[in-house]
């Protein structure tokens, strides 16, 4: 039988109430589901999921408060065409900043500390042979991103052909990662996509072929 | 619910038909008068057949000492209910081009299905009392029904799919089926090979291998089906972690005297290294 939530599903911290949340009967915990571009912090004890097939996700936590959360996002791919190289800053790298300091100035704002902060790391899988290898750049981009903030990596599974789902527990630093079946590739690509289109400020079934 | 089945399997009998050289052999090997003979020249009127028969006869999936360069030898060395196998087993993915989806890449399918196809085969010669062949061809078509489903009802089975991953991968594909269409792929496609008139045992393998009811005529079969998925899908995901893959019953081991670690170990890895050939074999190109 599935086990019944024994408490009330906690709070949201403020700005995060729009996240889906729920029991999760595996995890026999509350969760919180992310989708392409958004993240989610959290001081309770829950669990943050996500799919991901060529997008990354940083899971970042305090480990002395165990405040933390988990994001989830890609570079636009055309940002970075023309002029903007020149810039120094690319759109695409200002996107990806973007996605890493909100979450991580969250966390602070919550009692979290730099010092404390370890990171882990997954997704940029390569999950549609004979595309643009979208996930490697956005792998590269997170590690730079990194290692530029002195930040520390305690895990990471990035990379490979699979899509993956992740869960994470911010106040344990625990995660499951799980690789997911090719049958799931088309709409985790899907999903992304439409994501992407979103962020290029595109509508969706524009110009980039999928298959 | 089993009308919707019926009638959803139906519909589709005009867009995929069994190939027509297993058909005939079929046919033959139900008539008394007919000979061995007669099986080789229906063989030898379908060159596409003839080509990937000789091709798998002298590849390492059967690892036969000397050449065998007819159809004649073929079968007297492979046997003919085997080669009937084949001739379903290496046209199936043909077959299957009439009912296309936006769901599944066609190569992925058919890679989890051989990939199901190889493991059963060699799970059944491990257990033996049962025919290797024909565990082949029950492995690579046990989720045809997926095929069906994905074709005629796509926004359910896209809904589907949704709530597997929405459920963070704990909800198996076939009861997030159930829940949004009151049937699963596992019944189709069993549907599908009763009205294709395919043996009971293919039958039953197919519309069992996710949960296997007691009151099955062949359950070594279905078991070793059932096994044979889940480490198809370790196979895929290159895990030995057996919480990465669909659960096994554990009736399955007992009925089939197969040890989960042994089987895990050896066999993943082993058709790791042979689903490459087999694509090239049952799935490539004939000429």
């Amino acid at each position: 039988m599935a086990a019944a939530p024994t408490t009330r599903l906690p709070l949201a911290l403020p700005g995060f109430e729009q996240i889906k949340r729920g029991w999760n009967i595996a995890y026999d915990a509350y969760s919180a589901r992310l989708n392409p571009g958004e993240y989610y912090v959290t001081k309770n004890d829950e669990c943050i999921y996500t799919t991901l097939g060529s997008c990354i996700s940083a899971c970042i936590r305090d480990r002395a408060t165990g405040v933390g959360g988990m994001n989830h996002f890609m570079l636009p791919v055309s940002a970075d065409d023309q002029g903007a190289k020149a810039a120094g800053l690319s759109l695409a790298t200002r996107y990806g900043n973007y996605a890493m300091e909100h979450m991580i100035n969250d966390i602070l704002k919550n009692g979290g500390r730099r010092e404390n902060l370890e990171v882990k790391l997954f997704g940029g899988g390569q999950i549609i042979a004979n595309m643009t290898d979208v996930g490697k750049r956005n792998i590269e981009f997170a590690r730079d991103y990194i290692r530029i903030e002195r930040l520390q990596v305690t895990a990471e599974d990035v990379g490979d052909i699979y899509p993956r789902m992740v869960v994470y527990f911010p106040a344990t630093g625990k995660v499951r990662v799980k690789r997911l079946r090719s049958l799931h590739n088309n709409i985790i690509v899907e999903q992304e996509n439409k994501y992407l289109h979103d962020i290029e400020g595109k509508p969706v079934g524009g110009d980039i072929e999928l298959f | 619910m089993r009308t919707n089945i019926t009638e959803l399997v139906q519909d589709v009998g005009n867009l995929v038909t069994l190939p027509d050289v297993f058909v005939r052999i079929t046919r033959l090997l139900e008539d008394p008068d007919s000979s061995t003979a007669d099986i080789a020249r229906t063989v030898a009127q379908d060159p596409a057949f003839t080509l990937r028969l000789l091709r798998i006869a002298n590849s390492s999936f059967y690892g036969f000492p000397s050449a065998i360069d007819t159809v004649a030898k073929a079968i007297s060395m492979i046997g003919t209910g085997q080669v009937r196998s084949l001739a379903l087993a290496t046209n199936v993915a043909e077959s299957f081009k009439g009912l296309p989806n936006t769901l599944v890449s066609m190569e992925n399918f058919w890679k989890h299905s051989l990939y199901c196809a190889l493991i059963a085969r060699s799970l059944a010669k491990q257990a033996g009392r049962c025919d290797p062949d024909a565990l082949f061809t029950a492995g690579l078509l046990h989720d045809i029904g997926e095929l069906v489903l994905f074709n005629r009802m796509p926004l359910q089975a896209r809904y589907a799919l949704l709530l597997v991953l929405d459920s963070g991968d704990e909800l198996p594909v076939y009861q997030a089926e159930r829940q949004i269409m009151g049937f699963d792929h596992a019944q189709v496609g069993g549907e599908l090979a009763r009205q294709w008139q395919l043996p009971e045992m293919l039958v039953e393998c197919i519309e069992h291998h996710h949960e296997m009811p007691p009151t099955l005529r062949y359950p070594r079969e279905v078991a070793l089906v059932h096994i044979a998925n889940s480490l198809a899908l370790m196979a895929e995901l290159n895990t030995q972690e057996p919480d990465d893959a669909p659960p096994v019953e554990p009736n399955a081991w007992s009925l089939t005297g197969l040890d989960p670690d042994a089987a895990r170990r050896e066999i993943i890895a082993e058709v790791q290294t042979s689903i490459a050939e087999a694509e090239k074999l049952f799935l490539g190109r004939a000429s």
